[in-house]
């Protein structure tokens, strides 16, 4: 049931307009069936079973009685996961019905977007394009993921943070490699005083880069492993949500393996570089 | 049988620092010639010129003006990799602060110029020994330049300053920063240096050190100021 419940669903936010009304039942004909997301059955203190009355009005004019039928976590949504999920589901003919209210027919409508599930993906494209051109004042955008699963990961969201992490991890490594070389000027100055070969200190510089930038790549890609279920478990119980924040995948710490070796020997090598054009008696000058 | 080529000798070398407030004019038409085996002091003022006249000599720095000549050949030909080639063999420097490579131990400092050169590591090993025990220090082969008093940290440099036998070694004050009696100890050491048969230069404001030269030169606002002193012979 619950299946064919979700073969056709929409969402509705109704927010704060969900009340109990356990009396009401006794019409005609049982209730609709709805799906209530977990956040507002807490919220509200509701049980599955519970007949409430639902309204597409804030005030509550015209509602109706719908039959809580199950809970269901909504799919994670990184673009508001700081929101509270009170949503539920119902049949498309319910909401209508729900909606064109001829006592408040000419109200304006409360839904403000409506995620629409199709059961193939890969139609997403094909069904906006045509939704846009028949409602040309919907906007109609077909999300990155397809599915419904719960545990949807946006790429986006988590290439953005990936993105800051290495930027910010660049910056300090450069950072640290432009201070490492400046301690070692005099150094460097000594060594070419005493006759090595540029070529020879570059080869240091390069291999201590390379040993910095590993460890630090094996450290930051084992600090993050070990850390992520106390990061998730923390904004996922701060925003109560089942978003994945961080999640460190063999592609992921390989990428960054890759990215930080080179970044490390090129930043190291650029350090010494700029200091061993200059001339010997200047980087042994205090 | 025709003289032997002297190590190094300036011919009129003058340097000037080009700086923001107008040039510096550090070196004045200076002419030496150091022959192999020599032991010659220089003393003068602060600023007189005796550091940059000391790095025109070991190749670190190329003059201005005039010609220098390092076993031969002319310095102002040379390119940076070769200067640092003739540094590296025919060179041994000493210095006030003595410069040490404060991660490597005193073995590991006096053996690094020697692998630079190419030495095999057999001789190495037995040359880095020698040296050690030539200057005293023998027992602190693995100690950190931090773990020696200021007079060890000289005899390493010392020691390094031999390693790949050079002809010629130049010294910068180099007991600015030592009490009397190492400093003696410090000369001891140049005098058997120069006994074994390499040239020394040695620039100080030590009087006792500078007694110790054959030959004592005295510098003045960039010019070498009296003809060559030249004490015994
Ligand atoms: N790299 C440099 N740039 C500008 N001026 C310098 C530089 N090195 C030395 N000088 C100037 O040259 C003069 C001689 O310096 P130096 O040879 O160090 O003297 P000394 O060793 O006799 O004390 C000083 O006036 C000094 O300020
Ligand atoms: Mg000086």
């Amino acid at each position: 049931m619950i299946a064919s419940l979700r073969r056709l669903f929409l969402v509705l936010a109704l927010v704060a307009s969900a009340r109990a009304a356990g009396a009401a039942a006794g019409a005609s004909d049982p209730p609709p069936d709805i799906l209530v997301s977990r956040g507002l059955m807490r919220e509200r203190g509701l049980s599955v079973g519970q007949i409430v009355m639902l309204s597409a009005d804030a005030r509550g004019a015209g509602a109706r009685p719908f039959r809580i039928a199950g809970v269901y976590e909504p799919t994670p949504d990184p673009s508001r996961f700081t929101a509270k999920r009170l949503e539920a589901r119902m049949h498309l003919p319910d909401l209508l019905g729900l909606t064109a209210d001829p006592g408040e027919a000419g109200a304006v409508d409360a839904v403000g977007a409506i995620n629409i599930g199709l059961k193939d993906p890969a139609d997403a494209g094909a069904f906006a394009r045509e939704l846009a051109a028949r409602a040309p004042a919907v906007s109609v955008v077909p999300t990155a993921a397809g599915g419904d699963e719960h545990f949807v990961i946006i790429e986006r969201f988590h290439m953005a943070i990936s993105v800051v992490t290495m930027i910010g991890s660049t910056a300090f490594l450069l950072a640290l490699m432009v201070i490492r070389a400046d301690e070692r000027r005099e150094i460097a100055g000594l060594l070419r005083l005493l006759g090595l070969r540029r070529r020879r200190i570059l080869l240091q510089a390069l291999l201590e880069g390379l040993c910095i930038a590993t460890a630090g790549a094996v450290f930051g890609v084992m600090f993050a492993a070990a850390t992520q279920g106390a990061v998730n478990a923390f904004f996922q119980w701060r925003y109560d949500t089942t978003l994945v924040f961080v999640r460190v995948t063999p592609a992921i710490a390989a990428r960054c393996v890759a990215l930080a070796l080179p970044l490390g020997v090129m930043a190291g090598l650029l350090a010494s570089w700029t200091l061993l054009r200059r001339p010997v008696l200047d980087l042994l000058r205090r | 049988m025709s003289a032997p080529v002297a190590i190094v000798e300036a011919r009129g070398v003058g340097k000037v620092y080009p700086m923001p407030a107008g040039p510096v004019e550090a070196l004045r038409d200076v002419s030496l010639t150091v022959a192999p085996g020599e032991y010659v002091a220089i003393s003068g003022p602060s600023g007189c010129g005796k550091s940059t006249l000391l790095h025109l000599l070991g190749c670190v720095d190329t003059p201005t003006a005039g010609s220098l000549l390092f076993e031969g050949h002319p310095v102002r030909a040379m390119g940076e990799e070769e200067r640092s080639r003739i540094r590296l063999r025919r060179i041994g420097f000493v210095f006030q602060r003595f410069y040490l490579l404060p991660m490597l131990t005193a073995w590991e400092n006096v053996e690094l110029v020697q692998s630079e050169a190419g030495m095999p590591a057999a001789e190495r090993r037995a040359r880095t020994r020698e040296l050690l025990e030539y200057v005293g220090l023998g027992e602190r082969a693995g100690h950190r330049p931090s773990q020696l008093s200021g007079g060890e940290m000289q005899r390493v440099a010392i020691a390094r300053a031999l390693a790949n036998r050079p002809g010629l070694l130049l010294a910068d004050e180099p007991t600015g920063e030592l009490d009397d009696e190492t400093g003696e100890q410090i000369g001891d050491l140049f005098d058997r240096v120069n006994a074994d048969g390499t040239a020394l230069v040695i620039v100080t404001h030590n009087p006792a050190l500078a007694a110790r030269a054959r030959r004592r030169l005295a510098m003045r606002s960039g010019r070498l100021a009296a003809p060559s002193v030249v004490a015994g012979s």
